[in-house]
């Protein structure tokens, strides 16, 4: 019989077909994306990585992301990470943080979460769409302390190069008061004497005790090295965190200065580079959150100190365009985002001014970026949008407010934070311009259904993920 | 906004106010308008054309066309006249019948002129929205964006077909949007599924065109072919973006479409001497007839991308321009189909 041979064969091909069609479904095409959230501490990274999360499983509120306007976009799920041997980020928790009976902010973040989110799509693009008619871009995100990512400078500097910059630091206002005790010690110790771990873990403790006070302080001071002094994660107690800068030349071999310098060698060799390596090296996107606010609100020595930060810290990411060879040596950050987060803290008709601020604020990193091949752009957002403007009379003058509830009171209250202006970072001419008021999460989102309200976080994934999901 | 010097001088220290005091006039406003339910004069609620339209025009023109118009009136009223006078001489029935003609053409006139006149009140609409939209995309001063949103949903208000897009963009929009993305959204949620549309009926008539005239076998088919769905085709997308071209934009889809016209007629008869050069065979009568064909589709395709210019509230963009490509290469595969 002949026509049953055919049909079996017929059958076996189109089994073969399909089960092609699985593997490649099921796992051979898929794309990763490695997202980096980059941002000092308190930007608000857990913030955004939780919204971005929810908004895209639940995916109602992203109009100007063109996958999902288009109605191209299936659904989002959380899948099992890529690295098992990584906490995983808890967004569940977050989630519940923010959204339950009496919401509040998260606590800060003390050590690393990773998390990975799958899309599936529809294609647009031509060639994609014959492949397969059904795409999945598996996005990955890491969360860390913001404490941790200006070690990443440290790599680049040698102990002396680094001692220096950072007395340096100290002796100036407004870090002179901070330091005083440290410095008070320094003075007392000779560099070039033997080494006993005893003065080691004075001077490291002190050390220590001045990078506390720098994060307590007022003013926002964001240039606080080594990071894991403050949030040592899994090193706690470790000799590697008990060294600190010390003045002076290099000193002989067994002296108290070689010690510091084979700590902070094995510190930058332990910790700082495998934090950067794991993490950092293979990144394919990148969003650098910024709290100008906050820097604003604690005036221009606030803002010199932010921007060194930041400039150092986006140091040893390599940024380019993307090209085929990198798969053989390693992928390059194409696209760079620089957010002014908390944009729900000024009126909206202000979003432009802190757009023109913070392209002020990032304009020699963004052109170096820029040189080497990568795209960037600047936005004012808010992962989570905690106000509305409101309009009220003063004095014979309508003021677009913010409404919000502020944290540690219970009622709403509208609040002028003062205007910046479209080409100056302050006004000039007055002292204490502006006051940025933190708010807390509204607490109407028990049973949100489209996402979290926000600013602009739609426009930011289009920025960033867009093109992979054409 | 004030200038630098002027808010320097009304500049307000932080402070926080009476939350009873505050009123949230943006979102009200912004609901209000979307519903469109805020009656506005034209000049509140199109500040922009009135500075805008101030240029001088040419006085001796309009004196011209006005005598002229006139000169036409007076002797057509003669000749009416005229006419009248004569059929009555010649028979009261014949004079009866002329003059319920004479009164039934002039009572179309009339109404044509009503017509056209409230078509044209509409258009004016829509260039002013085009000018507000193109004004709001440079602009950060807020608030003007939600009645630009007003305006058009009430242009597409009866229009079924748009409900959704419009309740969506009423869902999406906050008091965090500005402006300029108050007018995008507009654009992608609104407009980019009526220019699909547009960019089809488009491509059906490029290609009614093309089959048409290389299948006709007179230049008389081809003109009348041409003219017909030309006009049908600008018909379509008028009626589908709600709004007519304007009186330059009228002018210009007319030369465009004369062109069209023109080159038809001229086609076809170059058609015959093109045969002849190339020896007259049948491949020969085939391949131009075909190039003929194709060449008049993409004219068409043109005057409908010119009319999706002109029809659209919110002017292209860069990235959204629709483009003739597709149109080429759906014609150029055309003799295949055919044959």
């Amino acid at each position: 019989m002949r026509i049953p041979v055919f049909n079996d064969l017929f059958d076996a091909g189109t089994r073969f077909v399909e089960r092609a069609g699985d593997l490649v479904t099921g796992g051979i095409l898929e794309q990763d994306v490695r997202l980096g959230v980059t941002g000092l501490r308190r930007a608000g990274k857990t913030v955004f990585v939780t919204a971005l999360v929810d908004n895209l499983l639940k995916a109602g509120r992203l109009p100007f992301l063109d996958v999902v306007s288009s109605g191209r976009f299936q659904a989002a799920r959380l899948r099992p990470q890529p690295d098992p041997d990584v906490p995983r980020f808890d967004v569940e928790r977050y989630l519940a943080a923010l959204t339950g009976p009496e919401p509040h902010w998260p606590e800060p973040t003390r050590g690393i979460g990773q998390l990975r989110l799958s899309l599936r799509y529809r294609p647009n693009a031509v060639i994609k769409r014959t492949l397969q008619p059904v795409a999945t871009l598996n996005l990955d995100i890491v969360d860390y302390p913001g404490e941790w990512l200006l070690d990443l400078p440290l790599l680049r500097q040698s102990f002396a190069e680094w001692s220096t910059l950072t007395l340096e630091l100290a002796a100036r206002p407004p870090r002179d008061e901070l330091s005083a005790a440290w410095r008070g010690w320094l003075a007392t110790v000779d560099p070039g004497a033997p080494a006993e771990e005893e003065t080691a873990r004075r001077g490291a403790a002190l050390y220590t005790d001045y990078l506390h006070a720098c994060r307590r302080s007022d003013n926002v001071l964001s240039l606080i090295q080594p990071g894991r002094f403050l949030e040592p994660g899994e090193w706690k107690d470790a000799p590697l965190l008990t060294f600190c800068p010390l003045p002076g030349e290099k000193r002989g071999r067994g002296s108290l200065w070689a010690l510091m310098e084979e700590r902070y060698e094995a510190y930058k060799a332990k910790v700082v580079r495998g934090f950067f390596s794991e993490h950092f090296a293979r990144l394919d996107r990148q969003i650098v959150l910024i709290d100008v606010l906050g820097a604003l609100n604690s005036g221009p020595a606030g803002m010199s100190d932010m921007k060194r930060a930041l400039e150092l810290s986006l140091e040893p990411f390599r940024h380019g365009s993307a090209g085929w060879l990198d798969w053989l040596f390693g992928t390059k950050i194409d696209r760079v985002l620089f957010a002014a987060t908390k944009a729900d803290h000024v009126a909206s008709h202000q979003h432009n001014s802190l757009r023109h601020l913070l392209d002020r604020l990032v304009s020699d990193a963004r052109s170096s970026i820029r040189f080497e091949g990568a795209q960037v752009d600047t936005m004012a957002i808010a992962a989570l949008k905690c106000t509305e403007t409101v309009v009220s009379e003063h004095e014979g003058r309508q003021l677009r407010c913010v409404r919000g509830v502020p944290i540690g009171r219970d009622r709403p209250t509208v609040l002028f934070p003062g205007e910046i202006p479209e080409n100056a970072d302050f006004p000039p001419g007055r002292d204490n311009p502006y006051k940025f008021m933190a708010f807390q999460p509204p607490d109407n989102l028990a049973h949100e259904t489209r996402g979290l309200p926000h600013i602009r976080l739609d426009q930011a994934l289009q920025f960033l993920l867009g093109d992979y999901l054409e | 906004m004030t200038d630098s010097r002027t808010r320097e001088a009304e500049w307000v220290p932080p402070m926080e106010l009476d939350p009873g005091r505050a009123a949230p006039v943006p979102a009200a406003e912004e609901e209000a308008i979307i519903a469109g339910t805020a009656p506005r004069t034209a000049g509140e609620r199109l500040p922009a054309l009135l500075a805008v339209d101030d240029r001088p025009k040419s006085r001796v023109g309009r004196w011209l066309v006005g005598a002229v118009a006139a000169l036409v009136l007076v002797a057509l009223g003669f000749d009416t006249w005229d006419l009248l006078n004569r059929s009555f001489a010649t028979s009261v029935a014949l004079g009866a019948l002329v003059a319920s003609l004479a009164v039934v053409a002039g009572g179309a006139a009339v109404a044509m002129l009503v017509g056209e006149l409230r078509s044209l009140r509409r258009l004016r609409r829509i260039e002013a929205l085009r000018q507000e939209a193109e004004r709001l995309s440079g602009a950060v001063e807020p608030g003007e964006a939600d009645r630009f949103a007003g305006s058009l949903t009430r242009l597409y208000a009866g229009r079924t077909d748009l409900a959704p897009s419009l309740e969506r963009v009423k869902d999406h929009v906050t008091d965090a949007h500005d402006d300029h993305e108050v007018v995008r959204l507009l654009d992608r949620e609104v407009m980019a599924p009526l220019d699909s549309r547009a960019y089809q009926m488009v491509l059906r008539a490029s290609r009614d065109t093309a089959v048409a005239t290389a299948l006709s076998p007179a230049a008389v088919v081809d003109l009348a072919v041409v003219l017909w769905r030309n006009l049908k085709l600008v018909r379509e997308i008028a009626a589908l973006y709600g709004a007519r071209p304007g009186y330059v934009g009228s002018l210009k889809l007319l030369r465009r479409m004369l062109a069209n016209i023109a080159v038809a007629g001229v086609a076809e008869s170059a058609h015959h001497v093109a045969v002849e050069a190339l020896g007259g065979s049948l491949a020969a009568a085939i391949s131009t007839r075909m190039g003929q064909g194709v060449i008049n589709g993409l004219l068409t395709a043109r005057v409908g991308v010119t009319a999706m210019h002109l029809c659209r509230p919110i002017a292209f963009g860069a990235e959204n321009r629709p483009s003739l490509g597709q149109i080429r290469k759906e014609l150029l595969s055309l003799p295949k189909q055919v044959l």
